[in-house]
């Protein structure tokens, strides 16, 4: 059993609310020490999928698999995992070490047994001291560690966290966010955690399943999220991206370059598969990778020129818009200090070659 | 050019002065006004009340108290009404928290159902209960007939029946809120930590609903102890002190030893009140927010859900045959002895003649509670002046105040002049607005909390005086919670008896005293009939305030869970 990589395999699972199917047959594999992220728009099905794991929700039907054995039919008090509630749900009416040691007095531990593991977590969490504590006495992000000390308590297979951090101000988040994922690396424990903001989804995980409507959209590690996105929607989803369509027109296969005709002129590339002249693509183009200037830029493949049409200065890097030939490019231009480029100006946009390309239909 | 000249600040004359000052104070004004209307006909008479029970023929005395003490049936009265209301409370609270949780956490089949049944007796009055014991085990009732059952219903026990059934929809109702505000994930957190459903119960979900449990426990409390009908009907020779009071009144015109009783009973229920609102703002569980996950029902072990459905299905059961016994014996000549259908009882000529007074007397009512209540809940949000939680914890009081010390308070404050009511509508009337004024004052003040005081202050930027923001501004926007108030000092006046039967005059009788003295009587056909009617009208008012919430999305009805 120990050779087995997995800790957790979803297999197929559907769900329906009356008619509506909300999980349109999810599959996939959690690997041993692994944190997976659930991400997606709200009503995708992420935290639906999570009950179904922690046995809170019924499955219509599929397999849920946990360390090699059908968990789908235990109730959550059965299964090795252990939730991690997004409004922590932690016993207002007991205080925190009342709260972590809650379900070790339900398995029977000894005294001095719950007292010690009760420390032990408290150190883990940073919370020593404040096992007397009652819950409301306590700031959002201790109330955050509690519940995660809490959850880790019966030491899980896995760990299941519903948006943990949503209830954190935006520096409380940045912070929970790296130590949740040092605490999870430490530990080596399985996690599964879902979010709704995909950047703290990049941030945090080894992979990223992306959701829409009920079914996967891609899976991923996060730079082949950004990088390679499967589709416009999660191109879109994991920040701003500019899309320009066009036609594939030569292939030199010897070079490992193409070039393709598109409305503001021919772009090359450099082709990630192979392409046959005539397919229809759409480059996939990210903000950052532009290169905006004043001056013609020499020696560079694929440069044209436009006009601002808006500028905002963000301070650590300048928002555009400019057009080219009537298509609109949005471009973040890093560190612009002095060059900061106000609306009207002529300025040149030069694209990387090894551009990302979604084929069309 | 100096600028000083051309300033010339107008000079107001005195008609102006008069008519600023008028304008800037006319809350302080209003609220001076209706403080004084709440003295006259809430306080005074309840002062009177207790002037009466110390006064005697050579100025104080605390003789009467003493009697009260010394002579045993007085004690044991209050002995009496002291064990029913904790008997009444404990099991009320039991089977409502019984049936609030199957209504939200056991199985979807039967919530609807179930919720449908534990509130039916909202809509009767309470004395529905001792009406159709009466048809089943009274002397002549049906199973006492045919099981030859020697229960004999009048007695301790027979009111105790009856009040549970009556009160048991006020202890569902305010459990079954706070079981729905209750966060699902905590029970579910308990549940992923491998509590077993007993274990949750007793150590998650009773502990964090235990405020609540206690406000509905305080409440029903307060009201088994005050409730006139259900007790003078079925009391017998055991003496309560609600029915005790009236039989001093009305049977020995003995008002000295009447008051004593009044201030016995109502000193309990001023404790309970300040108790109940001192737990109103004291301490709440509160929690994170985020999405309450529509929680899916979970399976319920049967060691709950077994003891959970008996107790439910139990009072569910004797709740719907009450209904159907009262229904049944409205047709029929005399139900369980001549079975034949009739419709005298139904056209009786006495009987329609009451509910048309009684509706007549409602109106009225419900007219000046919806006036008064809504001018209250402005004056006490939007007043700045001294005393006015005071104004507010007054005008919220008259739910904890039994209805027959209002009525005997009514009797001895207003039957010489200068405030002679007594033998009028306005008697009649005039105790039930200010004994129901609460729901109206809530409704009031959770309108006026949505209501953004910049609207106000908008109005009055544009120019507009206080009258013509009251006016124009304030009453349109309110208006859902004067409908509100409306409705509900109307429903609750029409069936409301413990007071008002204590100042009815010959010749202009209600429905709810023509059911009480029909029931005394044994004209059963008459009380249940007369009953049936009330609680048509009270299904339509329902049927109103319902659809007004919807349309203007404006709930009363949660407001204090008392209907």
């Amino acid at each position: 059993m120990n050779a087995y990589p997995f800790m957790l395999i979803l297999e197929n699972i559907h769900k329906f609310y009356d008619r509506l199917e909300v999980l349109k047959g999810i599959s996939m594999e959690v690997r041993k020490g692994e944190l997976v992220t659930f991400v997606g728009p709200s009503g995708c099905g992420k935290t639906t999928l999570l009950r179904i794991i922690g046995g809170f929700t019924n499955l219509d039907s599929g397999e849920v698999i946990l360390d090699g054995q059908r968990i789908d039919h235990l109730p959550p008090n059965l299964r090795d995992t252990r939730i991690c509630f997004q409004n922590y749900a932690l016993f207002p009416h007991m205080t925190v070490a009342e709260n972590i040691s809650y379900g070790l007095k339900i398995k029977k531990w000894k005294k001095g047994k719950i007292q010690e593991r009760v420390e032990e977590l408290l150190k883990l969490v940073q919370l020593e001291g404040l096992g007397g504590r009652m819950i409301d006495k306590l700031s959002g992000g201790q109330q955050q560690r509690v519940a995660l000390a809490r959850a880790l308590s019966l030491e899980p297979k896995v760990l299941l966290l519903d948006e943990p951090l949503s209830n954190l101000d935006a520096n409380l988040r940045l912070t929970m966010r790296g130590e949740i994922r040092k605490l999870q690396e430490r530990l080596k424990i399985t996690t599964i955690f879902v979010t709704h903001d995909q950047f703290e989804a990049m941030s945090i995980s080894d992979r990223i399943v992306v959701m829409k409507e009920g079914a996967i959209q891609q899976v991923g590690s996060p730079i082949e999220i950004y990088e390679r996105p499967a589709n416009e929607f999660i191109a879109g989803f994991v920040g701003f991206v500019n899309f320009l369509d066009g036609t594939v027109e030569k292939v030199d296969i010897g070079l490992g370059k193409a070039t393709a005709s598109t409305p503001i002129g021919e772009v090359h590339f450099v082709p990630e598969w192979n392409i046959n002249v005539g397919d229809r693509v759409k480059l996939v183009i990210r903000p950052e990778t532009i290169n905006i200037s004043g001056a013609e830029p020499v020696g560079m493949n694929n440069t044209f020129q436009g006009e601002v049409e808006i500028g905002m200065y963000v301070g650590s890097l300048a928002k555009y818009t400019v057009m080219v030939k009537g298509e609109k490019f949005i471009i973040d231009q890093p560190n612009p200090r002095e060059t900061f480029f106000k609306p009207r100006a002529k300025v040149y946009l030069s694209m990387p070659e090894n551009i990302h390309l979604l084929m069309r239909n | 050019m100096a600028r000083a000249e051309t300033l010339i600040v107008p000079q107001p004359n005195l008609l102006e002065k008069i008519k600023n000052f008028f304008n800037a104070e006319l809350i302080n004004i209003l609220a001076a006004l209706l403080f004084l209307l709440l003295a006259i006909f809430l306080l005074y008479p309840i002062i009177a009340v207790l002037i009466k029970s110390i006064k005697g023929p050579q100025g104080f005395t605390l003789s009467y108290y003493i009697k009260f003490f010394i002579k045993g049936y007085y004690f044991r009265s209050l002995l009496n009404t002291l064990a029913l209301g904790f008997i009444n409370t404990a099991v009320c609270l039991v089977v409502g928290f019984c049936m609030a949780y199957l209504t939200t956490r056991g199985p979807l089949a039967l919530r609807k159902p179930l919720k449908i049944v534990s509130m039916m007796p909202l809509i009767a009055p309470p004395y529905l209960f001792a009406i159709s014991l009466i048809i089943l085990f009274g002397h002549n009732g049906i199973m006492t007939k045919a099981f030859g059952i020697k229960w004999s219903l009048y007695g301790f026990t027979g009111v105790v029946v009856a009040q549970t059934l009556a009160f048991i929809p006020l202890a569902y109702l305010m459990i079954e809120n706070t079981l729905k505000s209750l966060n699902p994930n905590l029970e579910e957190s308990a549940y992923d930590m491998g509590a077993s459903e007993v274990r949750i119960i007793r150590t998650i979900t009773i502990p964090l609903l235990a405020p609540g449990i206690l406000k509905a426990g305080l409440l029903v409390f307060v009201m088994t102890i005050a409730e006139f009908g259900n007790a003078a009907i079925l009391g017998g020779r055991t003496p309560f002190l609600a029915p005790d009071t009236y039989m001093m009144i009305i049977g020995e015109a003995d008002f000295e030893m009447g008051s004593v009783l009044s201030v016995v009973l109502i000193i309990p229920c001023i404790i309970i009140f300040f108790l109940h609102n001192y737990m109103l703002t004291g301490k709440k569980f509160t929690t994170i927010g985020g999405k309450p996950v529509a929680s899916e029902p979970r399976k319920m072990t049967p060691f709950v859900q077994i003891p959970f459905l008996l107790i439910s299905c139990a009072a569910g059961l004797a709740i719907v045959i009450s209904f159907a016994m009262v229904l049944m014996a409205s047709f029929t000549k005399i139900l369980g002895i001549n079975n034949q259908m009739v419709l005298t009882h139904i056209k009786n000529f006495n009987s329609n003649l009451a509910i048309y007074n009684s509706i007549k007397v409602s109106l009225v009512a419900a007219f000046i509670g919806a006036i008064i209540g809504t001018l209250l809940a402005y004056v006490i949000i939007r007043g700045k002046f001294f005393g006015r939680s005071f104004i507010e914890m007054i005008s919220l009081s008259g739910f904890a105040l039994p209805g027959t010390v209002i009525g005997i308070g009514y009797l001895l404050a207003f039957n010489t002049p200068p405030f002679k009511l007594t033998g009028g509508i306005m008697i009649l009337a005039l105790n039930c607005v200010f004994r129901f004024l609460a729901v109206g004052v809530e409704a009031g003040i959770s309108k006026l909390h949505q209501i953004n005081i910049e609207i106000e202050e908008a109005s009055s930027d544009l120019g507009a005086n206080f009258m013509t923001t009251f006016y124009k501004i304030v009453l349109p926007l309110m208006f859902p919670a004067f409908i509100a108030g409306f409705i509900y000092t109307f429903m609750t006046t029409i069936v409301s008896l413990s007071a008002v039967v204590f100042l009815v005059s010959p010749g202009f009788e209600l429905a709810a005293v023509r059911i009480f003295d029909a029931a005394v009587y044994g004209e059963i056909g008459i009380a249940s009939a007369t009953t049936m009617k009330l609680v048509v009208i009270v299904v339509i008012c329902m049927m109103i305030l319902n659809y007004l919430t919807k349309k203007t999305g404006f709930d009363i009805s949660q407001k204090k869970g008392v209907i």
